[in-house]
């Protein structure tokens, strides 16, 4: 059942840029980006996506996001930004997961000094157009 | 009860209140702290995640004296891994009724799953001392974002006014932006410190 409604959630990933396009493989669950493995939490991403249309996520990587308390300024940092949608952090994986409004052109440098300003450090992120 | 042996007490959970000394940038932290001897109130400001200053203002209820201090904490180096953060801060505090002052180090490095810290501080006051301590600390369950956090600790002190080491347990809540952190020891009993961030 849960693997049905992840078949079906993914069908709704619109695939707009060749560069950022999603794979979806049913039989593991697993998501991939250029053939890259996304290592993101299906539940929670999919949790994440719901009620998401005409977006962009940003999913980024981040070192010293060990603890809720300590991330929190993460999310408050971030929804700040007009464009922004909606914010999730991932503790056990160390992401960070930003929905912007499609119009916006995201810039990691600028992800990069909004996770600086809360102490850790963004690493590398990934795109993906909902 | 000798003033020594109260000074003792009272400095004994002094070091409650330096859990993360500083927010992120444009952070405030208020923080709340009270037990049988004292109750305290702690606020501070973020501009950047690198350093913050605050007030406190303190109620000694052993002889009934209020005090205030301005405190500025500054982070020295910071060390950022995929699983673990490591941090290493300047704290001091200047007495807003006297000359006293605060200075010192204080040191952590954490997991999700443990955690180990350490302080040291030089304290000028009625009687000039050292304090330090060591924390250890495991997460007995690894939570999400945005669930109760819960951290199981054992903290051994020791100043250079009696030389004598305590050791004793605390617990730490974290949910949101809000922290409750307990501890006991016979001779203090219960000591309650809540911080909320903003």
């Amino acid at each position: 059942m849960i693997r049905l409604l992840f078949l079906f959630f993914s069908i709704n990933f619109i695939y707009s840029d060749k560069d950022n396009d999603i794979h979806h493989l049913s039989h593991n669950h697993e998501i991939y980006v250029q053939g890259e493995k996304l290592e993101v939490d299906q539940k929670r991403f999919k949790s994440f996506l719901d009620g998401l249309s005409d977006s962009q996520v940003a999913i980024v990587n981040v070192n010293g996001m060990v603890c809720d308390f300590c991330a929190r300024g993460i999310e408050k940092t971030f929804v700040r930004d007009g464009a922004v949608k909606k914010v999730d952090v991932d503790l056990e994986r160390g992401k960070v997961l930003i929905a912007y409004s499609k119009e916006k052109e995201i810039d990691f440098e600028e992800i990069k000094s909004k996770i600086l300003a809360n102490g850790q450090n963004a690493i590398d992120f990934t795109i993906l157009n909902i | 009860m000798g003033i020594l042996s109260k000074i003792f007490i009272l400095l004994f959970f002094y070091n409650f209140i330096e859990a993360r000394p500083i927010s992120y940038s444009g952070g405030h932290t208020l923080m709340h702290f009270n037990d049988s001897m004292k109750e305290s109130i702690y606020y501070h400001f973020s501009p950047t995640y690198k350093y913050s200053i605050g007030l406190e203002t303190l109620n000694n209820k052993e002889f009934g004296k209020h005090e205030s201090n301005i405190r500025f904490t500054y982070l020295i180096n910071r060390q950022n891994t995929k699983n673990s953060q490591r941090n290493l801060y300047f704290q001091s505090a200047v007495s807003a009724n006297d000359n006293n002052y605060i200075y010192g180090i204080h040191g952590d490095w954490e997991t999700r799953r443990y955690f180990v810290g350490f302080d040291y501080k030089e304290v000028k006051n009625i009687i000039d001392y050292s304090d330090k301590y060591v924390q250890i600390g495991m997460a007995p369950y690894l939570g999400e974002y945005d669930d109760l956090h819960t951290w199981l600790m054992i903290k051994t002190k020791k100043n250079s006014i009696n030389n004598k080491q305590i050791t004793y347990p605390v617990i730490k809540f974290f949910k949101g932006s809000a922290l409750l952190e307990l501890g006991y020891h016979k001779k203090t009993d219960w000591d309650v410190h809540l911080m909320y961030r903003f």
